[in-house]
């Protein structure tokens, strides 16, 4: 039995379906990244699950019980909110405590379970503070410390980490998987940064235009993305696209970009003939002075260092951008014009450009 | 000598607050740029970016101080009289006007003719790719696409100086990267000299020349982004630069046949002398404290004398990031590669002296970085 | 620099001078006229100087008007008290009746919501005059002419729109996100609207309260009309001293700053609550 389950959820506003029949389940104790471009309606999918937003169509079972016509208080899920939505009126305790009055325990029992959760979650110097009196990074926690605190089976998280400092979210990154497991709690954590998602999910559900386009592992999704959409959304930066036709060659299948003919690996046969999107990832792109058996001719736009890569951007011979990453070396920067471009047959991914499906290699 | 574009000379900025003691949210600012270079503004909010962008742009006083553009002093010098062309994070896109007349509003008051102002507005949407939506209203189009046309408004006029207030703040991250890319092409074909102001350092290292750390009003480090990575000039600028940041911790120095650097229930850091340059021992002197750094891509997984519990092994794609419990904090280690480790096992780890960063413990300033003395 | 911050402060500082004095003179002036005999008020030119006298409050507060003709009866301190009981009576029910209303007009979308909610507004288009004849007449058909539950009632009209669209416009304000948040934790939908809802609509209700308060203090018409000289409040009162024998400005005088003090009480009073920056820090923004 999942503990969670969505059956075929449905939920419009107005004209505009925002979900269109999503189903999903995640097991006990497992966390679930809901990842999406903003508008694809992950926030609402956690909303329903919250029950502060009503499904059109559709059921929701919390292990086992149908709670699509519960009222939130009485489905026991606790959930963080994007912009923290913490009580302004009430200390930060109290609304820590929130979710233990409503459950008339003693107020013996709500100090402990308050005080340790602050202190797991290192606010319990500020317990007295009215929100207002609290740091970016406090208030994220202070509502963190809220949506725990009753031990929920179900705990939603909605984008926690949006709002707080990037230092702090790089921090929270690697801590909160330990934390969330503390918790055993079964989590469906929603975020539109890739990173996150691969970085704590057990699985990814990736939400796109109202369904859910893949679920899967993390470096599965990386590896193998079910359709275009969801390659594009994998990646920083994202990966290229450029639309091909394979062609049958004695050597193999061959495709043309900027002029030049290049192989793919016999195993994507199959495509010969259809009209494709060919992804490359900036990482598996390399970049050299001179030419090479399997290289294209491009012309080095700017060079823009990030933190331990080099970005290139490229403009190929018949003017389409790509982009290429490499790990930054000592040697002199790169120098603007003519270069040559060569891609890891391995690594690339072909997609059919009809319904924006990737073709799976097949051994021969 | 270089041909100095901007300069700014002992800049101040102090806000005077009715009833309470003033904020001096600049302290004594130096910075010179030269003409055609692209320079980033990098802190955190409050750390005196914005109001150096505003003072250089005339929208805030300064309180002390010079500020010379093109050889003309322009401090007191009303905004429009200045030459600067700036971008606004908020966008401040005119709303009655339609995206194109937004952009073309500064070319039609400098008189500039009709073909002129044309052909420029349809090369510089083409750059930021809102061709599309020239004619529609600000208030129809996404934040985005706001940000962007706020960036061609900005861009399309000629001026003495660009000024680019957190310019790619809300941009699709799908279109972040190319667009850097072919921002920064513009920004050097046509010698633009431009100021941006960024919390964002991905931003600051992809597009500037040099980037000027600030913290508490005060410039940190005024540098290349190689200069920052590989020589920070404090702890702060350390920490601040570089993602994963920098692992730092409070060590026990002993400088004698060995440089050893011992953490309280962490790791050893241990060389033969024989390693070690003069110069780099004798900086390091006879204290008895320091604190030492190690960039997480420069932590060696796998051997060496140091072990620790693993808290966290997260693979993004391209890049693998592990997280230890080190001495009551994290320790981070990034490679490109899959690291084949659980969380909750032990791993061993080392760093090279070429690697360590040292500084004051007390004073927090720079001691040595690798090899070389700060 | 200098020298031109000072020139500003100066031409400022007569600005605003001006400014209060156009506002505050006549409010002046009145209090001076509170404290002077009808024939000091009359005399050309006016003068700032001359003997106080307490006659005219004593006059109220004893109820007896004496005039050139003879000493007339007046129920000055019933009216006040009338005006006291009327508004207090009417803030109170378009308050435990508004508030809910608004929570519902901001929170829910329910069918005609909108237009009931325009409608209630639109009560306060019509000018007073045009609802009054038909009202009287069903008023006497009822038997409410001439009761403090007719006039309370009535005033309805005025406090309980005002309180709506004030009141809802603050429920709006409140990120839904925090009553959700709060109910997510376990708490019904009632408790929420207690323990949320209204205390962090408190400024918009302390200052729609008082707005009501002081529109039904200054109401005229519908007591004029509705009411007889037993219920009604100060604004129809204050006619009392206009005489056969001549205008009673000492007593009149007298009359505003007395009728003036509550509603400027409960202003002072209910000030710290609209001050009340109290949504601050709630939700990242």
């Amino acid at each position: 039995m999942a503990a969670l389950e969505l059956r075929s959820v449905s939920k419009a506003f107005k004209a505009s379906k925002v979900l269109d029949s999503v189903s999903l389940a995640a097991e006990e104790g497992e966390i679930v990244c809901v990842f999406g471009p903003s508008g694809s309606g992950k926030t609402v999918l956690l909303r329903l699950i919250a029950g502060v937003e009503q499904a059109d169509e559709g059921s929701i079972m919390l292990e086992g019980r149908d709670v699509t016509d519960t009222a939130p208080e009485a489905r026991g899920v606790g959930m963080a909110f994007q912009n923290f939505a913490l009580f302004p009126h009430m200390s930060a305790f109290d609304n820590v405590a929130s979710a233990l009055t409503a459950r008339r325990a003693s107020p013996e029992a709500i100090r402990g379970k308050v005080e340790k959760i602050a202190r797991l979650l290192k606010i319990g110097h500020v317990l007295e503070h009215a929100p207002r009196e609290l740091s970016n990074g406090q208030k994220q926690r202070t509502a963190l410390a809220r949506a725990l605190v009753a031990d929920p089976k179900i705990l939603l998280l909605d984008d926690p980490l949006r709002n707080v400092d990037a230092k702090l979210r790089y921090e929270m990154r690697l801590e909160l998987p330990a934390l969330l497991r503390t918790s055993g709690s079964t989590v469906l954590y929603v975020t539109q940064d890739y990173k996150e998602a691969m970085a704590l999910g057990d699985r990814i559900a990736v939400l796109l235009d109202g369904g859910v386009a893949q679920v899967a592992k993390p470096a599965d999704i990386y590896r193998e993305p079910a359709t275009l959409g969801v390659a594009r959304l994998f990646g920083d930066p994202a990966i290229n696209l450029v639309p091909v036709q394979p062609l049958a060659s004695p050597s193999g299948p061959k495709i043309g970009i900027g002029g030049a003919s290049l192989s793919l690996p016999a195993s994507y046969a199959h495509a010969i003939g259809k009209r494709c999107m060919l992804g490359l990832r900036p990482e598996s792109l390399a970049v050299e002075a001179q030419p090479s058996q399997e290289s294209f001719d491009v012309d080095l736009v700017a060079a823009t260092p990030l933190n331990e890569k080099t970005l290139l951007l490229l403009r190929t011979a018949d003017g389409r951008e790509l982009l290429a990453s490499e790990p930054n070396a000592d040697e002199a920067p790169r120098r603007h014009g003519p270069a040559f471009a060569r891609f890891d047959a391995n690594a690339v991914l072909l997609f059919d450009a009809a319904n924006g499906r990737r073709i799976a290699p097949q051994s021969a | 000598m270089a041909d100095i574009a901007l300069s700014l000379t002992k800049v101040d900025k102090i806000y005077q607050r009715r009833g309470k003691p003033p904020v001096h949210a600049v302290k004594s600012l130096d910075m010179a740029v030269e003409r055609g270079e692209i320079i980033a503004l990098l802190g955190s909010s409050g750390c005196g970016k914005t109001s150096t962008l505003r003072m250089i742009a005339g929208f805030e006083a300064v309180s002390n101080g010079d500020i010379v553009l093109a050889d003309r002093r322009i401090d007191q010098l009303p905004p429009a009289r200045r030459g600067v062309a700036m971008a606004f994070e908020g966008y401040s896109l005119y709303p009655p006007l339609t995206v194109r007349d937004n952009i073309a509003f500064a070319l039609k008051s400098a008189r500039l003719s009709a073909k002129d102002v044309e052909k420029r507005v349809a090369e510089i949407s083409r750059l930021v790719e809102i061709e599309e939506i020239l004619d529609r209203y600000p208030s129809s189009i996404s934040g985005g696409q706001q940000q962007r046309a706020s960036l061609a408004r900005a861009l399309v006029r000629r001026a003495d100086l660009y000024l680019l207030d957190e310019p790619m703040g809300q941009l699709e991250p799908q279109l972040r990267a190319v667009l850097r890319g072919r921002l920064k092409s513009l920004l050097v074909e046509r010698r633009m000299t431009s100021i941006f102001v960024t919390h964002d350092q991905t931003e600051a290292n992809a597009l500037a020349d040099r980037i000027a750390v600030m913290e508490a009003g005060v410039l940190q480090q005024f540098a290349s982004q190689k200069e920052l990575r590989d020589r920070p000039a404090n702890l702060f600028v350390a920490t601040f630069v570089g993602e994963p940041p920098m692992n730092v911790f409070e060590a026990a120095v002993e400088n004698g046949e060995r440089l050893r650097f011992k953490v309280t229930a962490g790791p050893t850091f241990d060389f033969a002398s024989s390693e070690i340059p003069l110069p780099v021992r004798q900086a390091i002197g006879g204290r008895e404290r320091a604190v030492v750094g190690v960039r997480p891509h420069a932590i060696r997984l796998g051997g060496g004398l140091n072990e620790a519990r693993i808290v966290s092994n997260q693979w993004l794609g391209d890049q693998s990031h592990l997280a230890m419990d080190v001495a009551g904090k994290l320790l981070v280690a990034v490679s490109h590669k899959p690291i084949a480790a659980k969380a909750g096992e032990k791993i061993r780890y080392d760093a090279a002296a070429a690697d360590l960063h040292v500084f004051d413990a007390a004073t927090e300033a720079a001691v040595s970085h690798g090899l070389e003395t700060a | 620099m200098e020298s031109t911050s000072f020139i500003e402060r100066i031409l400022r500082g007569a600005a605003l001078s001006l400014i209060v004095i156009f506002f505050l003179f006549p409010i002046f002036w009145i209090l001076l006229m509170s404290f002077q005999t009808n024939e000091e008020i009359l005399r050309i030119p006016p003068s700032l100087f001359f003997t106080p006298t307490l006659s005219n409050y004593a006059a109220l507060i004893t109820g007896k008007l004496a005039t050139v003709s003879g000493t007339l009866d007046i129920a000055f301190m019933k009216n006040l008290w009338n005006s006291v009981l009327l508004s207090t009576a009417s803030v109170a029910i378009a308050l435990a009746l508004g508030v809910p209303a608004a929570y519902a007009f901001a929170r829910f979308k329910f069918r005609l919501g909108e237009d009931i909610a325009f409608t209630l507004l639109s009560f306060r288009f019509a000018p007073p005059l045009l609802v009054l004849l038909p009202l009287s007449l069903y008023f006497q058909a009822l038997g409410l002419t001439d009761t403090y539950v007719g006039l309370i009632w009535v005033y309805q009209l005025i406090a309980l729109p005002l309180i709506l669209w004030i009141v809802r416009g603050y429920f709006e304000d409140i990120s839904p996100d925090i009553e959700h948040a709060y109910r997510v934790a376990g708490h019904s939908w009632g408790r929420t609207f207690l323990r949320i809802a209204i205390p962090l609509a408190r400024p918009g209700i302390a200052a729609a309260g008082l707005l009501a308060f002081i529109f039904c203090w200054n109401n005229f018409v519908f007591a004029l009309i509705l009411a007889s000289a037993d219920k009604q409040p100060v604004t129809v009162g204050a006619l009392a001293f206009v005489t056969a024998s001549g205008i009673q400005y000492g007593q009149i005088a007298a009359a505003i700053v007395l009728s003036v003090t509550p509603t400027l009480a409960l202003a002072l009073y209910a000030q710290r609550y609209l001050v009340e920056g109290l949504s601050l820090g709630a939700v990242k923004g």
